[in-house]
């Protein structure tokens, strides 16, 4: 409502009452500037939904398509491969958020702290850092450093040590990825990740913490009653926020893995791309667009899932 | 109330001096195996033959500099189309009275709940014949819808009453457009700005569905061939081949490493801007 109050003109009553053509023509030059953003909307966004219809044909891009109902979503029911990459974006996915968020709110309430506002603006400056380095570099710096040759630096302190003998190859070992996976994942967004729990922080009424010090509540104590419960809402919304991206995992993914952990490391997006172009055989796009088709509807019903969710938490909506 | 600090003030500072490391170690391992002539060992603090032959066969190699200038020009024109597709958007959003405004704006945001997916889309870029050019990394990501709400969410803290005088005045949309609305978003515009940037720079999933010609391959596509082994280029000058890979890890950060600490507001500001109101 209140949005409503302050368009252009706000002389409201006369201007609500105005009739459609003379609306249309007054606002003619606004619809001509959204033309732009509309043709991009449809080209890159409304034109691919057209191609889900694929999802029920056989395409293998030579011949024409052919109607086949539903043959591509029984084959994926019985293929262990898409039952695997299901189950992996699930578990990769939800693991990776849990550990970001509880390491992004422990790092924050460190950071609150702190004592020296330089100190803070140093140390805050440099775990942002790596936020900004894409996962190919990401993947090359890590790939460098976790080396099975002596070359690789985690390897080589290990060995040093005496606590290993030999160099383990962790981004090839079936045991090692997924540990590596979320480790490397902390790295890069554990810092840009406290970024909103600062603000909530940084929200929190200082006389709140100077009533509770004189009634005689230690530091901990101000923390544990003041200082954490003002971030469970933060930290929910977050959650949200995020639970909402489930299945869009792909590029984090498939820069890491590699054939040899292919089980630990294939989620749905990487099973579509290798199932089309890596398949050595002609591409089925009828197949990988019924797998992402599912995948699409999932993360549909999960964005929705959270609307509500984010609603009831926090009053409004996620979209 | 200036309090003295205590053990655990010390203990803090400790442990964030650790984290610090951790974030930088990695990075640094890096940056010092570029000036590193000699084959690599794992624990070394310092380049043990000190030079400049990495970042040379990087800048001397044309198959390696081809893809930095790819990289360069994607950032600049896309950004630029990027921030014109949001801007103009969120700029019609704010018409609150416009007629037909609530199914634009629903159609903008029904493609963030769903979408089309990785094969179709590429099947329709494919039949566009827009595999294999530029136009399609570039265009592709410029809509960006949560981009738009943010900078709708800018656009709405400008006052009303400086839209209506100037309406008073005769000025049409877009004139209100170009000398009102940006030059008040001048901090948006950064901020929002830079996130395209950033995503344009660091872009690889695009590049690896539309683009095989490795004509138009970017840095970071470079880059990762460089690092699979697949696709080494020549050494120059008593570079070894980690020489040069970690050399080509270094120049794909050094744009963004030189500006983030003078635009760090202005990140930290995108975030927030998204976090509290959306």
């Amino acid at each position: 409502m209140n949005k409503k109050m302050k368009g252009p003109a706000a002389n409201a009553a006369g201007e609500n009452k105005r009739p459609l053509l003379v609306s249309l023509r007054y606002y003619k030059g606004f619809y001509l500037m959204f033309l732009p953003v509309l043709v991009f909307a449809l080209v890159f966004h409304y034109l691919p939904m057209l191609g889900i219809r694929y999802a029920f044909y056989s395409y293998k891009g030579i011949k024409e398509p052919v109607f086949i109902g539903l043959a591509h979503f029984e084959k994926m029911m019985n293929m262990p491969g898409f039952w695997n990459a299901f189950g992996s974006t699930i578990t990769l996915s939800i693991v990776k958020l849990l550990l970001n968020t509880i390491m992004a709110v422990v790092l924050s309430l460190m950071l609150n702290e702190l004592r020296s506002v330089t100190f803070k603006k140093i140390a805050q400056t440099i775990v942002y850092l790596p936020h900004f380095m894409s996962w190919v570099v990401t993947a090359s710096v890590f790939t460098l450093i976790l080396s099975p040759t002596s070359a690789g630096l985690l390897n080589a302190v290990l060995i040093k040590l005496g606590i290993l003998n030999e160099g383990i190859y962790y981004l090839g070992n079936q045991s090692w990825w997924r540990p590596m996976y979320y480790v490397i994942n902390v790295w890069k967004d554990t810092g840009w990740g406290t970024i909103i729990f600062m603000a909530t922080l940084s929200g929190i009424n200082p006389e709140l913490y100077e009533a509770a010090s004189m009634d005689g509540a230690g530091r901990f104590n101000r923390l544990r009653y003041i200082t954490i419960p003002a971030l469970n809402n933060t930290i929910i919304t977050v959650l949200i926020l995020n639970l909402a991206k489930v299945m869009n995992l792909f590029e984090s993914v498939f820069v890491l893995q590699n054939d040899a952990v292919r089980q630990q490391a294939d989620v749905l997006q990487t099973y579509i791309y290798t199932q089309t172009f890596n398949s050595g055989a002609l591409p089925d796009y009828g197949y990988t667009t019924a797998v992402g088709l599912v995948s699409s509807l999932v993360g549909c019903f999960l964005v929705l899932l959270c609307n509500k969710a984010s609603y009831k938490v926090r009053g409004r909506g996620i979209v | 109330m200036k309090k003295k600090a205590t053990a655990f003030d010390y203990m803090l500072v400790i442990i964030f001096v650790l984290i610090s490391l951790i974030m930088i170690i990695p990075i640094y391992k890096v940056l010092i195996d570029s000036f590193d002539l000699k084959t690599a060992y794992g624990m070394k603090l310092f380049p043990e033959e000190f030079g400049f032959a990495g970042y040379i066969s990087v800048f001397t190699n044309p198959t390696l500099y081809k893809p930095f200038l790819v990289s360069i020009f994607t950032t600049i024109v896309g950004t630029i189309t990027g921030l014109t597709v949001a801007t103009l958007g969120a700029y019609v959003l704010i018409q609150w009275k416009m007629p037909g405004r609530t199914l634009l704006a629903n159609i903008m945001l029904f493609t963030m709940i769903f979408n089309g997916g990785m094969i179709p889309t590429y099947l329709i870029m494919k039949s566009f014949h827009l595999t294999n050019t530029l136009f399609v990394v570039v265009l592709l990501p410029a809509i960006n819808v949560y981009n738009m709400v943010l900078m709708r969410n800018f656009f709405e803290g400008i006052p009303a009453s400086l839209f209506e005088s100037a309406e008073i005045d005769g000025c049409p949309p877009m004139g209100i457009f170009l000398k009102i609305v940006l030059p008040l978003s001048k901090a948006a515009l950064t901020a929002i700005g830079l996130m395209y940037a950033v995503s344009y720079w660091n872009d690889y999933t695009n590049y690896k569905l539309y683009i095989t010609n490795e004509n138009l391959y970017n840095f970071q596509m470079k880059l990762r061939s460089v690092i699979m082994g697949s696709d080494l280029p020549q050494a120059i000058g008593g570079a070894t081949e980690n020489t040069v890979k970690n050399a080509a890890v270094i120049v794909a950060i050094l744009p963004f490493m030189i500006i983030y600490p003078f635009c760090q507001k202005y990140f930290i500001q995108g975030v927030n801007i998204g976090a509290v109101k959306e």
